[in-house]
């Protein structure tokens, strides 16, 4: 149930910005019968009356037998692996795709709690090398440069 | 004849042949890792295509579906894990005959049934999917706007534990899909003034954040429980007194599968377990189910692999994804610029006839690859989680800068990704979302504006066109028997507790 009225509040809070970023729409000499801002309004209102529903339903009807869940993460455990994702970004701009990728790779098995060996490094090392050559080689895609190097 | 000869022309002056196989065994690697559905298989191979032609493209998504489902049943028959969800059914009766030291038998019959299901689900295809599409001839854009509101309704039976929560989903998809310009005006909407935003928020990417990093957080330091797989097992192909004897099954999973996969929201996993169920039902050795039965393999695996290709027909036909898989096929059809219906078939006959020979190679194919690529299979499944994670995460973040060399398109999957992870806390079905990022600006918002431009803003246009107003009473009746299914749900949970 309290899992139920945080999600209502949240998607409240989602349709309330979203419908205050929709009035910034810009008018448009084009616009039709509906416009643009049309949908953006309908989406904005219907969220927040199914957000209504569903905190409503979690006060009224009682919560059921809790189902077998498989195991998970716990959020800042699941948010770890996010940020080293993210870490990605300004990495690959600054020291390239194979850099970026070995540290990626590297990074994330440690993360999910292999041993720092030169087992891990080798595997780094060569995943790295694996998707340059993938990439970059055969598929000439080209990837991050890099401004270090 | 002509599209005979036009499929044989294809086999040796275009990619056709190297795009099937590739689908095919990135799908059977895919679907053998535990973890990695069909979808998520499919998801990971999206940026690859982005570049390609839109024939092999669409071969390459196509087959990946069909080589999934049969490498979801190595892990389900090795090591009691199910690759893909269709593939638990399988594990039943797969696993049994594992424990009896009969794995390569139960193999062998998983992926002779594959090839049978996938063949029929295949005549299926080519029979029905282009009389199905000359109905959408007649579409006008009132028709496509119904056809829209009936594939959003789809979320009714998608969202089986909660309707709201599917049409919460939902309504974020059709959110994420108003980012962009707008099709009608011309001006931006929720771009925040960021130039990288102008173009809209592709699927593409959507998908993969929602189905592919979410996963790698959900699953994020949780300790593998899978164990270690038999590395001296060798497919054994049925012979013809077994052929003999699973052939009612298959023939029951065949069926199963064309219904099910006909219907949106349906898929393989409750095709497959229908099949189990009636091939149990129809049997002459009933007392062998759930003690390695080879009728519990067969049915299930023909089921989910008909499945793979009768799902095509509605996609095809009308543009209506009935699963996660084909809502990740249409997302692919999209990117290069392929409508569903009738003129895909007109002005895109080459992409059909490759999507068939493609489909029909990869059937015929996958005994051969499949007995090949059991050994990489088992050796992929034995790897640490630790590194597979690592690979899969360099995939996802490779691939996507690949599509348009941008690492704004990097971090647009991430957030798609944290988006993911929050649905998954709360409940909400990710189907839902990718409908409305797919169907909602594309196909509902145009035509509901294009509708009322054409009728001078006089809403009695939508009244006026009699296909969309069986669509629109369609969607009405879906929505309804899904809440009434809840309702029954929720009265006998009550009645449970009491």
């Amino acid at each position: 149930m309290r899992k139920d009225l945080l999600l209502s509040a949240i998607l409240l809070c989602i349709a309330a910005f979203y419908y205050w970023v929709s009035t910034d729409i810009p008018v448009s000499t084009l616009e039709d019968e509906v416009g643009p801002r049309g949908l953006p309004t309908v989406l904005a209102a219907l969220l927040a009356m199914v957000a209504i529903v569903i905190g409503v339903r979690a006060i009224l009807i009682p919560a059921g037998p809790a189902e077998a869940k498989e195991a998970e993460a716990p959020w800042p455990r699941a948010l770890g692996m996010l940020v080293i994702g993210a870490l990605y970004i300004p990495v690959a701009d600054f020291i390239g795709y194979w850099g970026a990728l070995l540290l990626l790779i590297g990074g994330v098995s440690v993360y999910e709690r292999m041993k720092p060996t030169w087992r891990t490094a080798a595997v780094a090392v060569g995943g790295a090398t694996f998707f340059w050559l993938l990439f970059v080689v055969v598929l000439g895609v080209r990837q991050p440069q890099g401004v270090l190097f | 004849m002509d599209e005979i000869a036009n499929a044989l022309n294809m086999l040796v002056t275009t990619p056709l042949v190297p795009a099937a196989l590739g689908g095919l065994i990135w799908g059977m690697l895919g679907g053998a890792c535990p973890g990695l559905s069909a979808s998520i298989t499919m998801a990971l191979l999206l940026p690859f295509t982005y570049t390609l032609a839109p024939m092999p493209a669409i071969v390459m998504l196509a087959t990946c579906y069909i080589g999934a489902e049969y490498g979801g049943s190595i892990p389900a028959i090795l090591i009691r894990t199910p690759g893909t969800n269709a593939s638990a059914a399988t594990m039943l009766d797969g696993y049994e005959m594992n424990r009896q030291g009969r794995a390569g038998e139960a193999l062998g019959i998983s992926l002779w049934s594959g090839v049978v299901g996938g063949l029929f689900g295949l005549t299926m295809l080519v029979m029905l999917t282009e009389p199905l599409s000359r109905i959408a001839l007649l579409f006008r854009p009132t028709t496509y706007f119904g056809l829209g509101i009936l594939g959003l309704s789809v979320i009714a039976s998608l969202s089986s534990k909660s309707l709201i929560k599917g049409l919460a989903a939902a309504l974020l998809g059709l959110m994420i899909a108003t980012i962009g310009t707008d099709p009608i005006s011309g001006v931006s909407r929720f771009t925040f003034g960021q130039p990288d935003l102008l173009s809209g928020i592709q699927p593409l990417f959507v998908m993969v954040g929602l189905y592919a990093v979410t996963e790698l957080m959900t699953r994020s330091g949780v300790p593998s429980t899978i164990m270690k797989p038999n590395t001296t097992v060798r497919v054994r192909l049925p012979r013809f007194p077994m052929m003999k004897k699973i052939a009612r099954s298959q023939a029951i999973g065949c069926t199963i599968g064309t219904l099910e996969g006909l219907m949106p929201g349906a898929g393989g996993t409750i095709a497959a377990f229908i099949a189990y169920n009636e091939s149990k039902r129809w049997s002459k050795y009933k007392h062998e189910f759930g003690h390695g039965a080879e009728e519990g393999v067969a049915g299930p695996e023909a089921a989910n692999n008909t499945v793979a290709s009768a799902s095509l027909i509605p996609l095809l036909s009308f543009g209506i994804p009935a699963s996660n898989s084909g809502a990740v096929l249409l997302g692919g059809l999209l990117i290069h610029g392929l409508l569903p219906g009738p003129r895909l078939f007109e002005q895109n006959a080459d992409v059909i006839t490759g999507l068939y020979a493609g489909s029909f190679i990869a059937d015929i194919a996958q005994v051969l690859i499949g007995i090949m690529i059991l050994p990489v299979a088992i050796w992929l499944v034995n790897r640490p989680k630790a590194y597979r994670s690592a690979f899969i995460l360099a995939l996802v973040l490779s691939g996507v800068f690949s599509v348009h060399m941008s690492l704004f398109d990097v971090g647009i999957v991430l957030s798609a990704g944290m988006l993911g992870y929050f649905m998954k806390q709360f409940g909400l079905p990710f189907l839902p979302a990718v409908l409305g990022v797919v169907l909602g600006v594309a196909l509902v918002e145009s035509n509901y504006r294009r509708s009322l431009v054409l009728s001078g803003g006089d809403f009695g246009i939508f009244l006026e066109d009699p296909i969309a107003i069986a669509f629109f009473v369609m969607a009405g009746l879906i929505m309804i028997g899904s809440l009434a299914g809840e309702w029954r749900a929720s009265r006998a949970a009550k009645a449970s507790m009491a």
